[in-house]
């Protein structure tokens, strides 16, 4: 299973310079890879359907637990099978979608990376490695939206998606961390087998609320669905893939992959119920406002979503099963919609639905697979989406509101699918919608397989899906018991009576499509407080408080920021000697004063006699002279007590620094005095304030080294002996403290690169050289 | 700053200072010194120059090497050639040329040596992993040379620093003193 991904990863980044060899026919390796996995994936089914789940473990950095252990169970299968035989498909759609496009190879290495991802993230048994898979289907999701990069629309959208998903994978690691604590372990079958744990343990409920803001985020649940929608102005084969069939059921695979740990409290149940009923109603209700083909699509995604997220809310076994049944039947006709709709838009140039009529004379196909989907999707017999349908009627049962709920998305699903299957391609009495061009095989051909494919799944429901269904319902349930019969006919029950009666609601809520889309433009000025609206004033209102408070801290005159640095660092040690440190004891110190030389003296006064002139001088160069001297003056203490390596690098330092400024001073302005004295006065205040500090510290360092520190023993010893020299400062610093001189020498090249571009600026002529 | 006293002293002084700087560099494991301090005597060599002679003229002298050539011409024997060739490199070499003479210039960037002094640093480290103990583990060679003293990978990272230093003060001067 290593071997897929890592092979799916170095397709991936070949891609671009396949396409720029082979040309148009890099379809043919980029579709292979998703097609050779799904046979591959097919060889586990034997093995899985008995039950066995497929283990392979790989360390990488066991030290915190981070490992590549992959587990293929039943749900995991369903993904990997649903994933790879989209892609096949997607892949070749997106060859014809994209023909002739210069960026093909890059878009195929984003998919085939994001594919890569999602594969990894339903394979990975390891909660980490599953969120590092996540974050890169979140980043190759950026890539794909983003698409068209020459849209400022495509550049916002693909940025929100990647904001909002990007936080929720935080929210997502955060709980994932918790999670792992709570259990002392970092693999799902762990956290299964440690459960007692988890739900006893105080880090339950936050765990619980930091990992579904992460799988709502992705899945587009309220209130974070707005993303999915802006998201439409990727390539209609993006949209197909990622916002119906794979990333967005990423967050509804983790909720599913955690329930079995997590379920149990009422917590757990109510806020899937509440977020996913609240989603799935409101997706209903939007997408009945558009008139955009996509965007509505959109909306019955959302909607779809909310309905899978209350499902695994209700926790029971036919809801769980409807779950299942119903995902696999909306990855079929969704897909195919989204297909669908792409082909039309490419043909016509258009998706509103107010242009677009009788498009089946000329596009039989299309309209075939269309057609099929929709009723598949409006849940006719003998279509797998009938009997997903029923499932989910009969799993909402038990309460009013949530059959209220289920039964609304249904009716919008019947209405949607009378626009899809009938209203754009096969109903008289309109002029006909001329076309640009004709759909090629690769655009019609995949939709018509994924409809096909719907048919038959519901055909031979219990021949084909069902075995695997089952074990997918056994690892949600973590029940090896737990059965799952599907068949196309229940009988005359309650529930037919209400598919029967969605159908008639749903055609009268078709019939009065005009009317709604009338009513909802008076609805516009409510849509201003939505969540949409909030992340956009709260991105702008960011960036621009970032902008300001930039603006306010970096002004652009080097003595503020010496001053901030200062005051900072001032304030840190305040606080540290405040909190930490004892006090110092004078009293026992006095005598050393008579210890001091007459030459210590000497310099000492000849240090204050300086800064004091230094204070009054009006000429620069008076001031470096007068700077040169103190640092000599330095030198001289550091020779006196006994540190020529030291003694010596100042003195070089400090001939360098005048140099350095000599060759600086003719190119300065004249010295004056802008400021009011007063800004000298504060700068003073903050030297004294700096200095005391600083003395202060080294007495405290004093009094504490004398009793504490074996430093200095150690290094006298060991130096000659370990490390071959009798300079133990230089030892010390090339060798027992070697990695931190690298990281100095490192910062010091980095900030001669710095300097070096801050003189080759020119601002005055207008930028650099 | 151009007296003539500093400029003829500092012709003499340079290499003697880099020289110095070298032995500083190799002496610091014993003795007070070291990489940072031998880079920086070896810029300040560099330095002066700069301040007697201008920066352009420091890197023409140390920092590039123009190697001069020319096709041969029929009438001329392969010695002869070869002859021309070092001749008009070496004691020849800032004599006009006629325009059929070619140049290619070899040019070490202050940014180079700092590039070069960072890789040397860390390169030294990584010998410690090649012998599977920690990063930065140092190896001593078990001969002594005269002068120097015993090498080790702490030697070659402090050779490393030396590069450092020099290299980027070396970079400042070169910017500050173009106008």
């Amino acid at each position: 299973m290593l071997y897929a991904i890592v092979i799916g990863i170095i397709t991936a980044t070949v891609a671009p310079l396949l396409h720029r060899t082979m040309g148009r026919f890099v379809v043919i390796p980029m579709a292979l890879l998703p097609l050779l996995l799904f046979i591959y994936f097919c060889t586990f089914m034997p093995e899985v359907v008995g039950g066995h789940a497929v283990t392979q473990q790989h360390v990488w950095v066991p030290e915190v637990g981070i490992n590549l252990q992959f587990r293929l169970d039943g749900l995991s299968l369903i993904f990997a099978l649903l994933i790879t035989f989209f892609g096949t498909l997607v892949m070749y759609y997106a060859s014809g979608y994209l023909d002739g496009d210069p960026l093909l190879g890059n878009f195929y290495l984003y998919l085939t990376l994001f594919m890569t991802a999602m594969l990894g993230l339903v394979m990975s048994d390891n909660i980490f490695s599953l969120f590092i898979f996540w974050e890169l289907t979140s980043i190759s999701s950026y890539l794909l939206i983003g698409y068209k990069q020459a849209e400022k629309d495509s550049r916002v959208s693909a940025w929100q998606a990647l904001l909002v998903t990007g936080l929720g994978g935080l929210a997502l690691l955060g709980g994932l961390i918790l999670l792992s604590i709570s259990a002392g372990s970092y693999t799902f079958s762990g956290l299964l087998t440690q459960r007692a744990d988890v739900l006893q343990h105080a880090f339950y409920v936050p765990a619980v609320v930091l990992t579904l803001i992460g799988c709502f985020t992705k899945s587009a649940q309220f209130p974070f669905h707005f993303w999915l929608p802006n998201a439409m102005a990727a390539p209609t084969p993006v949209s197909a893939y990622l916002h119906s069939v794979t990333m967005v059921k990423a967050g509804i695979y983790l909720i599913a992959r955690l329930s079995p740990v997590l379920a149990g409290p009422d917590i757990w149940h109510y806020t899937l119920m509440t977020v996913g009923g609240i989603t799935a109603t409101l997706g209903a209700v939007l997408a009945l406002q558009h008139t955009d083909l996509k965007a509505i699509l959109a909306y019955t995604t959302i909607s779809a979503l909310g309905l899978m997220v209350t499902m695994i809310g209700i926790g029971t076994d036919p809801a769980m099963k409807a779950m299942l049944v119903f995902m696999t039947a909306h990855a079929l006709y969704k897909g195919t919609l989204f297909l669908v709709t792409g082909c039309i838009d490419h043909c016509t140039g258009t998706r509103e639905l107010s242009k677009l009529y009788r498009l089946g004379s000329h596009m039989k196909y299309s309209g075939l697979a269309a057609s099929l989907a929709a009723l598949s999707m409006a849940g006719v017999i003998p279509f797998i989406g009938f009997i997903g349908k029923e499932l989910l009627y009969e799993a909402s049962l038990s309460s009013y509101v949530l059959l209220a709920v289920t039964m609304l998305s249904g009716i919008t699903f019947v209405a949607v699918a009378i626009v899809f299957g009938y209203r754009v391609f096969w109903r008289k009495g309109e002029d006909k919608t001329q076309l640009q061009h004709h759909a090629g095989f690769p655009l019609y051909f995949p939709p018509l397989v994924l409809a096909i494919g719907g048919l038959a799944l519901g055909l031979l429901v219990h021949l084909v899906p069902t075995p695997l269904l089952q074990q997918g319902m056994r690892a949600i349930l973590a029940n090896p018991n737990a059965e799952l019969k599907l068949s196309l006919w229940h009988g005359f029950t309650p529930v037919l009576g209400l598919s029967v009666l969605t159908l008639l609601l749903g055609y009268a809520v078709y019939k009065s499509l005009t009317v709604l889309h009338y009513r909802a433009s008076t609805l516009k000025p409510l849509y201003r407080y939505g969540p949409n609206t909030l992340y956009h004033m709260m991105f702008e209102g960011f960036l621009h408080h970032a902008k300001a408070f930039i603006l306010w801290l970096q002004d652009g005159y080097l003595r503020n920021y010496v001053m901030y640095i200062m005051f900072f660092f001032c304030g840190l040690l305040y606080f540290i000697l405040w909190r930490d440190t004892p006090g110092i004891d004078f009293t026992n110190r006095i005598y050393q004063l008579h210890e001091i030389r007459l030459y210590e003296l000497v310099v000492f006064f000849l240090v204050i006699a300086a800064l004091i002139f230094l204070l009054g001088t009006r000429s620069r160069l008076t001031s470096i002279v007068v700077m040169g001297l103190v640092g000599y003056s330095a030198a001289l203490f550091y020779i006196l007590f006994g540190a020529p390596d030291v003694a010596a690098t100042q003195l070089l330092i400090e001939t360098l620094t005048v140099v350095i400024f000599v060759l600086l001073l003719h190119k300065l302005p004249a010295f004056t005095y802008l400021s009011h004295q007063f800004q000298k006065y504060k700068f003073i205040a903050i030297s004294a304030l700096f200095g005391i500090l600083m003395t202060y510290v080294m007495l405290l360092v004093q009094q504490q080294a004398m009793s504490t520190s074996e430093l200095k023993e150690y290094f006298g010893k060991t130096s000659y002996l370990e490390a071959h020299g009798r300079n133990i400062v230089n030892v010390i610093l090339v060798d027992f403290r070697g990695l931190d001189t690298l990281g100095e020498i490192t910062v010091l090249a980095v900030a001669a690169l710095g300097i070096f571009s801050l003189l080759r600026l020119n601002p005055e002529r207008g930028g650099k050289q | 700053m151009k007296t003539i006293i500093l400029v003829t002293a500092i012709r003499y002084l340079t290499p003697l200072f880099l020289v110095f700087s070298i032995y500083i560099l190799f002496r610091g494991h014993n003795h007070p010194g070291g990489g940072f301090i031998g880079g920086l005597i070896g810029s300040i060599a560099f330095v002066f120059h700069v301040l007697a002679y201008g920066s352009a003229r420091t890197v023409n002298s140390y920092f590039q090497l123009t190697v001069y050539h020319q096709d041969r011409q029929q009438n001329n024997s392969p010695t002869q050639y070869m002859w021309d060739m070092v001749s008009a490199n070496t004691w020849n070499r800032l004599k006009n040329r006629t325009p059929d003479w070619r140049f290619h210039i070899f040019r070490v960037r202050p940014a180079y040596l700092m590039a070069a002094g960072l890789f040397l640093a860390t390169t030294s480290g990584v010998t410690g992993l090649l012998r599977g103990k920690p990063f930065m583990t140092g190896w001593w060679m078990e001969v002594k040379i005269p002068f120097i003293g015993s090498l080790g990978t702490p030697t070659l990272f402090d050779a490393g620093v030396y590069m450092l230093v020099m290299g980027m003060v070396l970079k400042l001067v070169f910017t500050m003193s173009k106008e």
